[in-house]
């Protein structure tokens, strides 16, 4: 098994007679993967898996070659922020993210400096001092960011981190995921929320029931969804002209006029010579202003795949 | 990872588990198990100080006039031989009587004088009781009696502290160490730090053994002081210079020995077993019973070694039925080195035991 990756070999768990995961397969390579699906559907469950909390009852998983029965190890390099909290009630946000550092086994002065830096990645330092137990959900979330984060982990693993939390400091924690990630890290998020997740992850993993319906990243899943052609949206000074051009030459299934001025909508199940021929009549002058792929997202490969909203 | 390095983690694990154990409220219940005798022999201690500050106003006569007071003597034979009573009431009752005459029961009546005497010999009470001026009653207590005194406290020591306020004490500590965790939804947080879920269980039963041991030496020893406050001066001396202050240190050692034993039973329980009312019971009944079974399994309850390390058997009432006399009983105790080391190994036998229910556990809030 790589020691790169994190790794689920046909791996499967139960709750009594409830399934948690079934037969998971899945590689994981560094980056920022968010592992969606509604609520059920085992995001949860897999990250437990990966971090021990809980234990397969088939299969095996390796987190960068390390079992997840190793913890001594394994949360070495793991930082594991999960929805619960975890911080005693007479503890301060301070407090909490330190004592935490203390059993890695290190000092006090470098813990305590460990703390400071990680309160202050995710703008908690103002509040350090203040018990956990009056803070707001979204600092709350805040804290265990921290917490998962003080001892410098290779792999951050993080359930639903964006709950609860402003939309600037929402903002400002995507563009602190998306770093870790360019530093060569995993990050691993879960959500239900799929447009949230179309922003910043790098590769998507779509489970539904306790299976994998689709992983990878959204483009290429999209490719593999032949079934439903891909849809682009198309600004242009001439859209019905656009339009009867797109028919005569191009391979589209379908033209929809957008109420908007200047937008249309094509669909084509031959995406290459679909943007080919927009290039071609780019060229000869038609005033193209935009194409965007309109269902190269999550929200759009749920439907396809699950056929309902997440 | 070293040894010294597991080693420094359990510290440090039980370090911030200690704070949680202390500060539980799920905790406040046995801190009142635990101070209940200490209360008790300070208020018996506040009572006998009282009367004895009381006695000692009306002043003293020398035991040997006490000794020699005897029923039949007149009120002023008794006054020449202990002079003027501490105490000393008078009143005049009517006696009713009946009789009877040719075939007939006839009731009279006739006044009595009646007088009552207290005399008081620095720790003796005597009550003396006269009728028309002759002493129908003498009855002589000790409002200080330090044997007495120290058979209740090994009475109170082995019937209640070890068997009930440290059994349970115990269950409400230990228990709550992991399954406690498990209803808060905060396991989770020991579970994700780089270390050997044995070193997790080792941090969290020196956690729970500290906090028990604390609480329940404390009381045994604050009641030990209680029990002894009022016999400063009365020879409470003598005794702490003699076997006191070993007894003390037995009672401690029990108590605390007794907080490993059953700690570590009901913390190995709380991973193995979902219900703690089931384990709780059938230890429970368990150790009741150890008076029954053979030498041997006897030896695989707490309550055995406990007792050996106890400096005094348990007093028993004559008239206790036959029954419960075996049931309470001790087996032949062990000599207190055998019984520490005993009850050590049977500790960790458990532990080792429980260390294989915290390898498997899984954290599963949503069912627990």
């Amino acid at each position: 098994m790589s020691a790169q990756e994190i790794v689920f070999e046909n791996v499967s768990k139960f709750y009594g007679d409830v399934l948690g995961v079934n037969r998971i397969d899945l590689r994981i390579p560094p980056g920022l993967t968010s592992i969606v699906g509604p609520n059920g559907a085992g995001k949860s469950t897999l990250m437990n898996l990966m971090c021990g909390l809980i234990h397969p009852d088939r299969g095996e998983i390796r987190v960068l070659g390390i079992s997840p029965r190793e913890p001594e190890r394994l949360m070495r390099i793991t930082g594991y922020a999960t929805q619960f909290d975890a911080a005693p009630r007479w503890a301060t946000g301070f407090d909490f993210v330190a004592s935490s550092l203390l059993l890695f086994g290190y000092s006090a002065s470098l813990a305590e400096r460990l703390a400071w830096r990680a309160l202050e990645q995710v703008g908690l330092t103002e509040a350090a001092r203040r018990k956990v137990i009056s803070y707001s959900k979204g600092m709350r979330q805040r804290v265990r960011l921290a917490q998962a984060l003080a001892h410098d982990p290779q792999v951050l693993v993080l359930d639903e981190p964006l709950n609860g939390l402003d939309p600037v400091v929402r903002a400002e924690t995507i563009a602190l995921f998306r770093q870790l990630a360019a530093e060569g890290r995993h990050v691993l998020i879960s959500s239900h929320v799929l447009q949230e997740v179309d922003a910043i992850s790098d590769r998507v993993v779509l489970m539904a029931n306790g299976m994998i319906v689709a992983e990878g990243d959204i483009r290429g899943v999209r490719e593999e969804i032949h079934e439903h052609p891909s849809q682009f949206l198309i600004r242009c000074a001439q859209p019905s002209r656009l339009a009867a051009l797109l028919f005569e030459r191009g391979p589209v299934a379908e033209v929809r006029l957008l109420e908007e001025d200047g937008a249309l909508l094509a669909l084509t199940r031959d995406r290459r010579a679909f943007t080919r021929t927009l290039t071609l009549l780019a060229a000869e002058g038609l005033p193209v202003e935009t194409i965007v792929p309109a269902d190269e997202n999550v929200h759009a490969l749920y439907e396809y795949l699950i056929g309902g909203s997440a | 990872m070293t040894a010294r390095f597991r080693l420094r983690q359990a510290w440090v694990i039980a370090r911030l588990e200690l704070a949680r154990v202390f500060l539980s409220r799920r905790s406040l219940w046995i801190y009142g198990l635990a101070l209940l005798p200490s209360v008790l022999f300070l208020v018996h201690s506040i009572d006998v100080r009282y009367r004895l500050g009381k006695a000692r106003q009306g002043g003293s006569v020398p035991p040997a006039a006490i000794e020699a007071i005897e029923t039949g003597m007149s009120e002023q034979q008794v006054l020449a031989l202990a002079g003027k009573p501490g105490e000393d009431q008078q009143r005049t009752v009517r006696r009713w009587s009946r009789r009877e005459e040719k075939g007939r029961e006839i009731s009279e009546s006739r006044e009595v004088l009646s007088r009552r005497m207290i005399y008081f010999d620095g720790r003796r009470r005597a009550v003396l009781w006269f009728e028309d001026g002759v002493l129908r009653s003498k009855n002589v207590y000790e409002i200080l009696n330090f044997t007495e005194d120290r058979e209740v406290y090994a009475g109170v020591f082995q019937y209640f502290y070890l068997r009930l306020a440290i059994f349970f004490g115990c269950l409400g500590i230990f228990l709550n160490l992991f399954r406690g965790e498990m209803m808060d939804k905060t396991l989770h947080f020991w579970l994700l730090v780089p270390a050997r879920r044995e070193v997790l269980l080792a941090g969290k039963f020196l956690a729970g053994w500290t906090a028990a041991a604390t609480v329940f030496t404390g009381g045994a020893m604050l009641a030990f002081a209680a029990m002894l406050w009022p016999h400063v001066g009365a020879g409470a001396e003598a005794y702490w210079q003699g076997p006191g202050a070993m007894h003390a240190l037995r009672y401690a050692v029990a108590a605390a020995m007794g907080c490993a034993g059953y700690g570590s039973l009901f913390l190995a329980a709380s991973l193995w077993i979902r219900n703690p009312i089931i384990p709780a019971a059938v230890l429970l009944l368990w150790e009741a019973s150890s008076g029954f079974l053979p030498e041997l399994l006897q030896k695989f309850s707490v309550l055995y070694y406990l007792q050996s390390l106890c400096p005094a058997p348990a007093p028993m009432e004559q008239d206790v039925p036959a029954l419960l006399r075996l049931i309470l009983a001790p087996a032949a105790p062990l000599s207190p080195w055998l019984a520490i080391a005993g009850l050590a190994g049977f500790c960790l036998l458990v532990l080792w035991a429980a260390a294989a229910g915290v390898r498997r556990i899984e954290i599963n809030y949503s069912t627990d």
